[in-house]
């Protein structure tokens, strides 16, 4: 068995709005192996995109990571720690989340780096691709040759800096060594005539070329984990096709981890080694991808793949699962299974809060069904009839 | 055979740009964007036609401008055999009634402020409709109406004086649905009308559209981007590419044995959710989309098509020529500068052997032999000498092909393919344009 590179560990992360507590991220435990692709999968609101966010620690307010741990191996960073923070270190493991916040910084890049869904809104529109993408470079080049003080790009930016900047504007920040490297890291991506795109903005660039850009950024720091949240969502199907084969060559030739974020199973199905299904905050099953596609346990899994028409076979009506996505705010989370008011299988075991099931060691899932047959007998109500009741009520009020 | 509900003849949907008065005083020529152009087809009554292509494919585009909702460049419209767009103002609004359209974004297509209610009564209101009750008054006929047809879509009448920000995205698009379904139409345009959703719940919907179809007699034009989707849903698929359809058949014909190298590049590409499609490579279509600012002349698919045809009198294997029509595109778009090969090879501009070595290894991705690395190396030494124009006029001598001189349209076979492999039969029938025009040049 390959080693572990991530070890996310009963991770929670909560949102503080107005409208209450939403808790985005519920508990969610799962591993990258090295040099694999994990998959999470779930539909909009599942919290896929906020677990993402929480490993690279991007969560801003009024978000927070209220518990868990991220342990991520690295040697180095073990030894560095083992005196000052014991607790935090697990032989070649460190828990990332009981480090300073500076420490956290500084892998993002060289450790943890991120390809995001949409590249026409997560470039800056008014410096040139070649740019940010050489800026990227430049940043772990600086860390590299001075790991302690440049953990932070604006630390030593005086006024002296400013006023160079204001009169002598752009390019000032990097230099010629950073933008050959952009211009590699462009070829490296596939995009034709680099030298030239190197100097274009992004509104010159398709959807495409952009997304390719946007990975050539986060190869920048040479990263360990490669975290790619819905990263052809944006694109054409043989756009698509084009970054899949692309992001699959890379993670060959580079040797990383990809950890890759999609609603869509069928993108999980060519891409990922191992998946885990998220549902209202939580992962409900995970396992290698053959058990998931083909026994999958939870009644969720089931009824998401049941829902997708297959392209090869129109045969057959649709089996959806009834009902709405539900709402993640903490009043109104019921204590019993998330899934259980939308389940075909709800029995009254499923009134409680659920634990997760080991089923063989690496496939694990958060269902009663785990370790009880379904018995009619011992049904709850199903969704319609609560959907009815629902009516009902709002009929009253 | 009947005649069918809706039929589209040439149809043509241009925009323009630099149109104004002022550019016209500054004497520029308007610039045209051919979002649809010159596609015909036929909708059966009681069939759903799907409409599928990749995004800027003129999809929506078509959707509306038949409907009257955009006005054509050019065409015809026939409904229910009167030309749509020379309908008078009753007939207009008569054929308002018969034909509906759901849009997209459930989010953007309802009025915040109005109540479900309001929206779903809304046509019936602006149609007159009840025109006589017995008893009861036309606002209570409309209301119960209303609340009948949010039952049919799966909702409930208590939602009757909601607002849409009340409702999730699947049931602000079963209000569209009820909206469009108010009037009783016998035609409704389907724009994309679950791609906002996720799979769940766009399953839900979909089965509730064979369910309103089975039940009123609809005919559905259904316009999608997903292959899947329209495998289940559709009769018939018409594909899109650039303005153009390129192939149109029945689903499972289309689907199972594709003629078009566009439609089979598609389905290659559509990831399947199964564990055999794990670590499948997809032999990808190399490029983006042509700009329908420019598009390429002759066949729109040639400038990515893996099946592109070489001259008669030319011996060339298929990878071999691919390659020399990217070249071709590439200096025809600019992508080619000899100042970064130059750069790479020899700065000091001398050594013209070692440009054109380094030109082919970035830019001619196979390997030359004989004729054809002669006409390279020849249009590189143009290259070389900054001659671009000569290099790309060198190239189109030796290398042009007919899908760039001819352009393919789909013929009158129950399952036609615009392109030239087909030629000869009535799956297509070919346009000439003028041969030899490099319709590509540099924006």
């Amino acid at each position: 068995m390959a080693d572990t590179i991530l070890s996310v560990r009963d991770l929670s992360t909560r949102f503080f709005t107005e409208e209450g507590q939403g808790n985005a991220v519920e508990s969610v435990s799962f591993d990258v192996e090295d040099g694999e692709i994990f998959g999470i999968v779930g539909e909009s609101g599942s919290g896929k995109s906020v677990t993402a966010l929480s490993v690279i620690d991007l969560i801003e307010s009024p978000g927070r990571v209220t518990q868990g741990e991220i342990w991520y191996r690295n040697a180095d960073l073990a030894e560095e720690f083992r005196g000052s923070k014991p607790e935090a270190v697990d032989g070649d493991l460190v828990d990332i989340r009981r480090l300073p916040k500076g420490v956290r910084r500084s892998l993002r890049g060289p450790s943890f780096s991120m390809v995001f869904q949409d590249p026409m809104s997560s470039f800056n529109p008014s410096i040139t691709v070649g740019e940010q993408i050489a800026e990227a470079v430049e940043v772990q080049r600086r860390a590299r040759s001075n790991p302690r003080s440049t953990r932070s790009r604006t630390q030593g930016y005086g006024l002296g800096s400013l006023l160079v900047d204001s009169l002598l504007p752009s390019k000032s920040y990097v230099d010629d060594e950073s933008m050959d490297r952009a211009v590699e890291l462009l070829d490296q991506v596939g995009i034709p005539d680099p030298e030239d795109r190197a100097d274009e903005y992004p509104h010159q660039f398709s959807g495409g070329m952009l997304q390719r850009a946007m990975i050539a950024q986060a190869l920048a720091g040479e990263p360990d984990i490669l975290i790619a949240d819905e990263p052809t969502t944006a694109l054409d199907v043989t756009i698509q096709a084009q970054i899949l084969n692309l992001l699959r060559d890379l993670q060959e030739q580079e040797g990383m981890s990809i950890l890759m974020i999609t609603h869509d199973l069928g993108v999980i199905a060519r891409m990922c080694d191992r998946v885990g299904v998220m549902y209202a905050g939580e992962v409900v099953e995970r396992g290698p991808l053959a058990d998931i596609f083909e026994n999958p346990v939870h009644p969720y899994t089931q009824g998401l793949l049941g829902s997708i028409p297959d392209v090869d076979d129109p045969s057959g009506r649709l089996e959806p699962i009834s009902g709405n996505v539900p709402s993640l705010l903490d009043s109104e989370m019921p204590d019993a299974c998330y899934f259980a008011d939308r389940c075909p299988k709800a029995m009254t075991d499923c009134l409680t809060r659920i634990p997760e099931y080991e089923l063989d060691g690496r496939h694990s899932v958060r269902c009663v069904l785990a370790e009880q047959e379904y018995d009619p007998a011992d049904a709850v109500e199903s969704a319609e009839a609560a959907d009815a009741k629902d009516r009902e009520v709002s009929a009253d009020d | 055979m009947t005649e069918p509900l809706l039929a589209v003849r040439d149809l043509q949907k241009y925009y323009f740009e630099q149109d104004s008065f002022v550019d016209s005083l500054l004497g520029r020529d308007p610039t045209s964007v051919k979002a649809v152009d010159g596609i015909s087809f036929a909708v059966e009554r009681g069939e759903t036609l799907g409409l599928v292509g990749e995004s800027g494919c003129g999809k929506s585009t078509t959707g509306e401008t038949l409907l009257r909702l955009r006005e054509a460049t050019g065409g015809a419209v026939t409904f229910d055999g009167t030309n749509v767009f020379e309908m008078d103002d009753d007939e207009l609004k008569a054929f308002r009634r018969d034909a509906q359209i759901v849009f997209q974004d459930p989010f953007s297509s309802l009025d915040p402020r109005m109540t479900v209610g309001d929206i779903v009564a809304e046509p019936l209101k602006i149609h007159g409709i009840p025109e006589t009750t017995d008893g009861e008054s036309k606002r209570e006929w409309r209301r119960d109406k209303v609340a009948d047809l949010l039952e049919r879509v799966g909702l409930s009448a208590n939602h009757l004086d909601r607002y849409p920000h009340e409702f999730s995205g699947g049931q602000r698009q079963r209000v569209g649905i009820a909206r469009a379904l108010a009037l009783e139409p016998d035609f409704i345009v389907l724009d994309e009308p679950v791609s906002a959703l996720d799979v769940s719940v766009q399953a839900q919907v979909l089965n509730l559209l064979d369910d309103l179809q089975a039940e009123f007699g609809l005919t559905y034009l259904f316009i999608a981007h997903d292959l899947s989707v329209v495998r289940h849903i559709c009769d018939r698929v018409a594909v899109m590419y650039l303005g153009n359809v390129v192939e149109l058949g029945p689903t499972d014909e289309l689907f199972e044995s594709p003629k078009h190298p566009y439609t089979k590049a598609l389905l290659e590409s559509v990831p399947r959710p199964s564990t055999a499609e794990h670590g499948r490579r997809v032999e990808a279509l190399s490029g983006d989309v042509p700009s329908p600012r420019n598009p390429p002349s002759g066949c729109r698919f040639r400038t990515r098509c893996p099946q592109v045809i070489p001259p008669d009198d030319l011996d060339i294997e298929q990878a071999t020529y691919r390659a020399v029509m990217d070249l071709r595109d590439a200096l025809a778009v600019g992508d080619v500068n000899p100042d970064h090969i130059w750069d790479a090879a020899d700065p000091d501009r001398t050594d013209t052997e070692a440009f054109i070595k380094e030109a082919r290894d970035r830019h001619v991705d196979a390997e030359l032999r004989g004729e054809v690395a002669g006409v390279i190396d020849t249009a590189l030494g143009h290259l070389a000498e900054g001659e671009t124009d000569r290099a790309s006029e060198t190239l189109r001598e030796r290398f042009e092909s007919p899908c760039e001189t001819h352009r393919p349209a789909v013929g009158d076979a129950s399952h036609p393919a615009a392109c030239h492999l087909y030629e000869g039969s009535d799956e297509v029938t070919v346009i000439e344009t003028n041969a030899g025009a490099t319709a590509e040049a540099d924006d």
